[in-house]
């Protein structure tokens, strides 16, 4: 296994306190209150574990994140318990981010995470707004609701170049 | 009171806008006052975040400003949508480089972000803003003999440095001081706090639907008569995949699912045809207390 000393140091400095990744001491209380390890966990090996991922980045295993089952990083469902429960005060899910941002930009996410994304920048809302929908509001006496700005939203994402990576 | 700026959000704005008539009675009733603004996309905190980081961080402070421009508070109706645009005041906050990057983005588009309001999710006003006592006053039908099992969601209180609620991160009481609040009785149960899978649902259904059978499985096993919930993610994770999760699993799910809003609607005298109760997948017509 080789150590990416460039990934280890984005990892160290993706955001304030995330140098902190260096104090885990591998002690799994994030795994053993993860709701998706739990429901992953098949004898002697858990297909989803957030230590795992923490210990690779922490060590700089690039090859090792990206080349495994993309379910590795996209098992995760965001439900911040990891970070509440870690001993060391480690941000885990903001590493996490940067690890799902990297697996996007390699083309690697999962096809969910292009289209949300595709339409939110195409209409401003994750869910465009349907003429039965609209009509259903009217109907129970509610305002209608105001359109976002679409194209200031475009300049936006497309000066930061996100539109990018898009599929 | 003062007026907040209303961030219904896309799913319950655009997909589940029941939830918003029920939300705009209680409000009402209770004296909360709204006014609407163009906001986009809060974005998707599980989705759009693990997008790029920095796009989040852009598209949320766009929202920031947009109430900065008249300058009020903003309240959601939304766990997502708070814990999005709570998430990126926190970090422009403690991140003064970030701050100076996004802000010569939207220098670019006219805008500039300041941190100078607040977002607000709508339990805390209705816990706090408003206070029990006031709702108790409001409720003209207790009800009384209903069993419900609260279910706050993950982005109500979690990361606790974002969302600054009074309320513990693994024990939440607010959601269940509101429900106590129409008479009802509020059952434990041991997953609570646990997530309903509805991000991870997006990628990898099956693991979405083991988190619900184990917390469907607790909720039962409690003897609930309802669920009771303050997101519209995790609404639409019990309210429509519970038939998917019987036929799966060949058990029989079908624990009723209501907003605490809709809930508080029911028990303030509204009508269930003026809040839509009819959209929902889950059958409630047989639950006694609820008087329907
Ligand atoms: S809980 Fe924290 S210290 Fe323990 S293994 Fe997980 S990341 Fe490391
Ligand atoms: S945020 Fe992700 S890794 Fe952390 S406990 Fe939740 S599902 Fe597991």
């Amino acid at each position: 296994m080789v150590m990416d000393f460039e990934f280890r140091k984005q990892v160290m400095d993706y955001h304030q306190g995330s140098e902190v990744i260096k104090y885990c001491y591998q002690c799994s209380r994030c795994t053993d209150n993860c709701p998706v390890s739990y429901v992953t966990d098949e004898f002697y090996s858990v297909k989803y574990n957030p230590r795992y991922n923490i210990l690779n980045a922490l060590l700089g295993y690039k090859d090792k994140i990206f080349s495994a089952d993309p379910l590795a990083i996209w098992g995760c469902t965001v439900c911040d318990t990891c970070d509440e429960v870690c001993p060391q005060k480690i941000e885990l899910t903001e590493v996490f981010t940067l690890l799902k941002n990297q697996s996007i930009a390699n083309g690697d996410g999962p096809d969910f995470i292009y289209q949300q994304a595709k339409t939110v920048i195409e209409n401003g809302k994750a869910i465009p707004m349907q003429s039965a929908i609209e009509r259903r509001r009217q109907q129970m006496g509610l305002p209608d609701i105001m359109a976002p700005n679409a194209d200031e939203l475009q300049s936006l994402m497309s000066n930061m170049g996100i539109d990018k990576k898009l599929k | 009171m003062t007026e907040y700026k209303m961030f219904e959000g896309c799913t319950i704005g655009n997909r589940i806008p029941f939830i918003e008539a029920a939300t705009r009675r209680v409000f009402e009733k209770l004296g909360v006052e709204t006014s609407e603004a163009p906001f986009s996309c809060c974005p998707d905190p599980t989705g759009f975040k693990s997008f790029d980081d920095d796009g989040w961080l852009a598209m949320g402070a766009r929202n920031l400003c947009i109430a900065e421009e008249e300058g009020k508070d903003i309240i959601s109706l939304c766990n997502g949508c708070t814990n999005t645009l709570r998430g990126v005041q926190h970090k422009l906050k403690h991140d003064s480089l970030k701050k100076e990057k996004i802000n010569s983005e939207l220098s670019k588009i006219g805008k500039s972000y300041k941190g100078s309001v607040d977002v607000k999710h709508f339990v805390d006003v209705l816990r706090h803003n408003v206070g029990l006592d006031k709702i108790k006053s409001a409720i003209s039908k207790p009800l009384e003999g209903l069993k419900v099992a609260c279910h706050p969601g993950c982005h109500y209180m979690r990361p606790h440095e974002w969302m600054e609620t009074d309320d513990d991160p693994m024990r939440p009481k607010t959601l269940r001081e509101l429900v106590a609040a129409t008479g009802a009785t509020v059952v434990d149960y041991e997953e609570e706090v646990i997530c309903c899978g509805s991000a991870v649902s997006n990628a990898y259904e099956e693991i979405g639907m083991q988190n619900l059978k184990r917390k469907l499985d607790g909720v039962m096993k409690a003897g609930a008569d309802i669920l009771v919930v303050n997101c519209p993610a995790c609404f639409q994770q019990f309210d429509t995949n519970q038939r998917t999760l019987s036929k799966e699993f060949e058990a029989k799910y079908n624990i009723p699912v209501l907003y605490i809003t809709e809930l508080y609607a029911l028990a303030m005298g509204v009508s269930p045809d003026d809040i839509g109760l009819k959209y929902h997948r889950t059958r409630l017509r047989d639950i006694e207390p609820l008087g329907l």
